[in-house]
């Protein structure tokens, strides 16, 4: 698999399909996101559910490949990209951070393995040009376990979960949909700043509030979390409610209009007016 | 376009993770966790999130300079050198101790192995230490007699898997926050964990057991810990006859701490202590973690020794997921042990005193070296002020922040003839300097750190140092040419690694060529060498090991009518230490801005104090001005004061009387009144 990628990547290269290829490089046994511009560096290319090429910088709170656009708004760039990472991509355009014209994607359908391991629900892209097909993860048992417990004891769960959070902010600065330049997790009226444990449950709420609609289920934020809060469960609960409610799903149709950032064209709700008032 | 990613080793504290810093055409844009890497796998703290912010702040410096009519001037590095060079080569005439050394826990093992090896073979003096005085010079003392090795005795992640885990003086999630970590797990999976400390940290809220001693009890409290085992029969009596030797001693003096006597001492209530103790010593594999809460003391190395009769007492030692695990402050405070810059030692804790060592040395350095210890910190700064001392050069440090009352270190600095700060920041120390050097920060250059679990791991250069400055290890070099040496002729790091492995028999087997693809840790006495997970597994590195019979002994300066309150001081998550990088970085300052005073809601109201209310706190050495924040964290009589802040220095305040053997002052424990300031 990993040589049908350097070969396509070597191939895009040389026919100046793309200038340059993003994605994963191995070097002295570690690996590392690395912008590949010379084709002879390409045997150092590799694949890895461990690292994901859509991430946010900080402190400038702007996704890698917007800030390479930022600096040559020109450049073609080839990304090798799974399922999550196209969703990412695509919902990060709907929301002005990317140009995709610019960006040519080489999709990678993630093995059985691999969908199991990140609890995917659709491990492969739009259009998968290397691997094959294979089916999500429909049953999700940390989900399950979960909507098993009583109210009390979900409340419970929780309340010890995010009583383990040391503010890192290690969710958000991995997520690739948090890009806000004023983030509200910093701000002091959501949240009380310079205390530990944050405030249950605003600090970590006002984040989970926001990108509610965007998240594209990646999980990497439960990865990055040093106390081991359950994210991902969360962020699954949140989908299949935004699913549910406003029949969208995140990363999934460009075209589709975001609900939070819809405006309505038709008429506004009528406030109900009891009556006999 | 360029964009790579660049491993190297967080430059904060001990924990030693690795991360990526992203590089966008040259230039830093942020830290990629590294997802492989043993202890952080792919989580950071926050200060570790944004350890590329101060790299490019706007306030580095770039070019050397030099004081002309009281202020620094821009200079070259030709005249900066040839000065420096001049002045030290005529104080090393007259008195090569005159002149004293600080080096630093922030720069790398070759940095401090160069730095110790220019005091030593050029300027003829072993009046060299760095900051590890000031932490955990108790720890290095201490572990050594009794074990025979001065370190963290077990690996991070071994924590997961102990039955209970004892913290005592470690507020652990906000000063070592990835070790944290692998308490957290442990607890999860059923570990019991206690916490001894005057303060409710953040981890009391997970604790089976909080017991809240009064700040410098920790002997007793240990001592109450080993009475309660040996009075239930709880202890390894196959490990303590195979494997120790002065029981006797221990029992003798144990005998006298029943805990009705240590509630009186400590605070602690009987019961809490004998459960607590009960739960250690029944535990299967127990781990003892401490940190400065224990070694900033007078009693510094009798707490350390008392962790070390405990652990040995219920066989915890030389076995996973046991043993007592220091954990190190700074990114590289064990590199700089271990590396020599301490004044009795040179790297792998050679003694300067032994005749065939110092020949070793001299013979590979090609010059005769001074026979008798050197100065440690505060010694320095006392004999700068008694004029003594005359010139002093610091690489990377900042007492004026760090030392315990720093209107004395201010004085000691100001009476100095000559002062030389090598810095990538013009710290509040480098600002009464008369030369000053412009450093390379860790992003910009290669090298090693070795962390608090003896793990030496690779820094790697990221970015080009801005404007003229450099490394520190090129600076030591060119300083050791101008004052005509011909034994710093390195062309790299790796270079300086290969002299340090052949004359460092616990660096024996490190070289870069190994180090690339990830960290050793020592003792790594060979190239074939797997390096050493925990330490004293069949035997102790000093053979047998000894327990100690230590008595209780008060803190030097307790509350009295006219200064009621204990004052402790420590630090938190978001700042470190001098704040010299914290504290250009934006995120941190915006969740703390600037210091404050902790202090009791019953006390507040006994002063009449709102919460924000600006306060000042006074001692017997000075008095700072800062705002009151009332919490139940410290308890009734006692006052915390994080230390970083400038503005309300902490240690203006601090005691500096020292432990006599270790020589770390007494941060933890000191008398002081607070007022509520009337506005």
């Amino acid at each position: 698999m990993i040589e049908n990628i350097r070969h396509l990547a070597r191939k895009w290269l040389e026919a100046k399909e793309v200038d340059a290829i993003f994605g994963l490089k191995e070097q002295d046994g570690y690996i590392a996101p690395h912008l590949f511009t010379d084709a002879s560096e390409l045997d150092n290319l590799t694949i890895s559910t461990e690292y994901r090429l859509c991430y946010t910088c900080r402190p400038l709170k702007e996704d890698i490949l917007s800030l390479m656009q930022g600096k040559e708004p020109d450049t073609r760039i080839g990304i090798v990209a799974r399922g999550c990472e196209e969703r990412a991509l695509i919902e990060l355009a709907k929301r002005n951070q990317l140009d995709l014209d610019k960006v040519k994607i080489m999709g990678i359908a993630c093995t059985l393995e691999e969908a199991k391991e990140c609890k995917c629900e659709k491990p492969y892209p739009s259009n998968p040009i290397i691997g094959e097909r294979v089916e999500g993860v429909s049953e999700d048992e940390d989900v399950n376990t979960l909507l098993n417990k009583s109210l009390p004891e979900r409340l419970e769960f929780w309340r010890h979960e995010l009583s383990k959070c040391i503010k890192c902010y290690g969710c958000r600065n991995v997520c690739p949909m948090c890009f806000c330049k004023d983030c509200k997790m910093e701000q002091e009226v959501f949240c009380k700043t310079g205390w530990l444990p944050p405030e249950i449950p605003m600090f970590l709420f006002i984040r989970w509030y926001h990108i509610s609609e965007r998240c594209i289920g990646c999980g990497q934020c439960e990865k990055a979390c040093p106390v081991d809060i359950p994210l991902l469960t969360l962020f699954k609960l949140l989908r299949r409610d935004v699913k549910d409610l406003f029949d969208y799903e995140a990363g999934m149709d460009a075209e589709q209009e975001a609900p939070l950032l819809t405006t309505l064209d038709e008429m506004p709700i009528k406030e109900e007016v009891p009556s006999g008032v | 376009m360029e964009y790579k990613n660049v491993l190297t080793t967080c430059p904060y504290c001990g924990a030693g993770c690795n991360f990526y810093l992203q590089v966008l055409n040259g230039e830093l844009v942020g830290v990629l966790p590294c997802k492989s890497h043993t202890v952080s796998q792919g989580k950071l703290c926050i200060k570790g999130w944004n350890a590329s912010e101060f790299v490019t702040s706007k306030e580095r410096l770039t070019r050397p300079l030099i004081k002309q009519n009281g202020s620094l001037i821009e200079a070259s590095w030709d005249e900066a050198l040839t000065t420096i060079a001049k002045k030290l080569k005529e104080y090393k005439e007259i008195d090569p101790n005159s002149i004293a050394v600080l080096s630093s826990a922030k720069c790398t093992n070759e940095e401090n192995y160069l730095m110790m090896k220019f005091a030593r073979a050029v300027l003829g003096t072993n009046n060299v230490d760095h900051c590890a005085r000031l932490c955990h010079a108790s720890t290095v003392v201490g572990l050594v007699q009794s074990f025979g090795s001065g370190a963290m005795t077990n690996s991070i992640r071994e924590l997961e898997n102990a039955d209970c885990i004892l913290i005592i003086g470690s507020n652990t999630a906000e000063q070592h926050p990835l070790i944290a970590r692998y308490i957290l797990r442990a607890t999860e999976k059923g570990a019991k964990l206690i916490v001894v400390d005057p303060r409710a940290i953040t981890l009391t809220q997970f604790a089976d057991y909080h017991l809240r001693q009064r700040p410098g009890t920790d002997v007793a409290v240990f001592n109450g810990f080993m009475n309660v085992i040996l009075a239930n029969g709880l202890e390894d009596k196959k490990f303590i006859e195979e494997r120790t030797e002065g029981f006797e001693e221990l029992k003798e003096t144990v005998k006298n701490y029943a805990p009705e006597h240590v509630e009186k001492i400590t605070g602690i209530p009987k019961d809490k202590l004998v459960a607590a103790a009960m739960t250690f010593a029944k535990a299967e594999c127990a781990s003892i973690v401490y940190s400065m809460g224990i070694t900033q003391h007078t009693t510094g190395v009798d707490n350390v020794s008392s962790s070390a009769n405990l652990a040995m007492l219920t066989g915890n030692v030389g076995k996973p997921s046991t043993g007592v695990n220091p954990l190190r402050g700074q990114n590289n405070v064990q590199g700089a042990c271990d590396l020599g810059a301490l004044p009795n030692v040179y790297s792998g804790y050679q003694s300067v005193t032994d005749e065939k060592i110092r020949a070793k040395f001299e013979n590979a350095w090609k010059a005769k070296l001074p026979e008798n210890p050197g100065l440690t910190v505060v010694e320095m700064m006392n004999e700068a002020a008694n004029g003594n001392v005359k010139a002093m050069y610091i690489m990377g440090e900042n007492p004026m922040i760090s030392d315990p009352d720093i209107n004395h270190v201010r004085e000691g600095l100001e009476t100095l003839e000559f002062l030389v700060v090598q810095d990538i920041f013009l710290s509040e120390t480098a600002q009464l300097a008369d030369v000053v050097l412009p450093a390379a920060s860790y992003a910009e250059k290669e090298g090693t750190f070795t962390s608090t679990e003896r793990s030496v791991q690779m820094v790697r250069k990221a970015t080009e140092p801005p404007g003229e400055s450099k490394a520190d290890w090129e600076i030591i070099c060119d300083l050791a040419k101008a004052i005509s040496s011909k034994e710093f002729e390195y062309k790299s790091p790796a270079e300086i690694m290969d002299e340090i492995a052949s004359l460092t028999p616990i660096y024996g087997g490190m070289s870069y060529e190994r180090l690339q693809r990830g960290g050793l840790q020592w003792p790594c006495p060979s190239k074939e060498h797997p390096g050493t997970p925990y330490l004293h597994k069949e035997k102790f590195s000093r053979g047998k090991g000894k327990f100690f019979g230590i008595e209780f002994k008060e803190p030097v300066e307790l509350p009295d009518e006219e200064y009621p309150f204990i004052l402790t001081t420590g630090r938190i998550m978001f700042h470190f230490h001098t704040g010299t990088m914290t504290r250009k970085t934006d995120l941190l300052n915006k969740e703390v801005p600037t210091g404050y005073v902790e202090i009791a809601p019953k006390d507040a109201e006994k002063l009449g104090l709102a919460d924000g209310e600006l306060v000042s706190v006074q001692t017997r050495r000075g008095k700072i001005e800062t705002k009151a924040l009332i919490t139940k964290r410290v308890s009734e009589g006692l006052i915390f004061i994080p230390f970083h802040f400038a503005e309300c220095a902490a240690n203006v305040l601090t005691n500096p009387a020292l432990d006599p053997k270790a020589k770390i002052p007494e941060y933890k424990v000191c008398a002081a009144k607070i007022e509520k300031i009337k506005g």
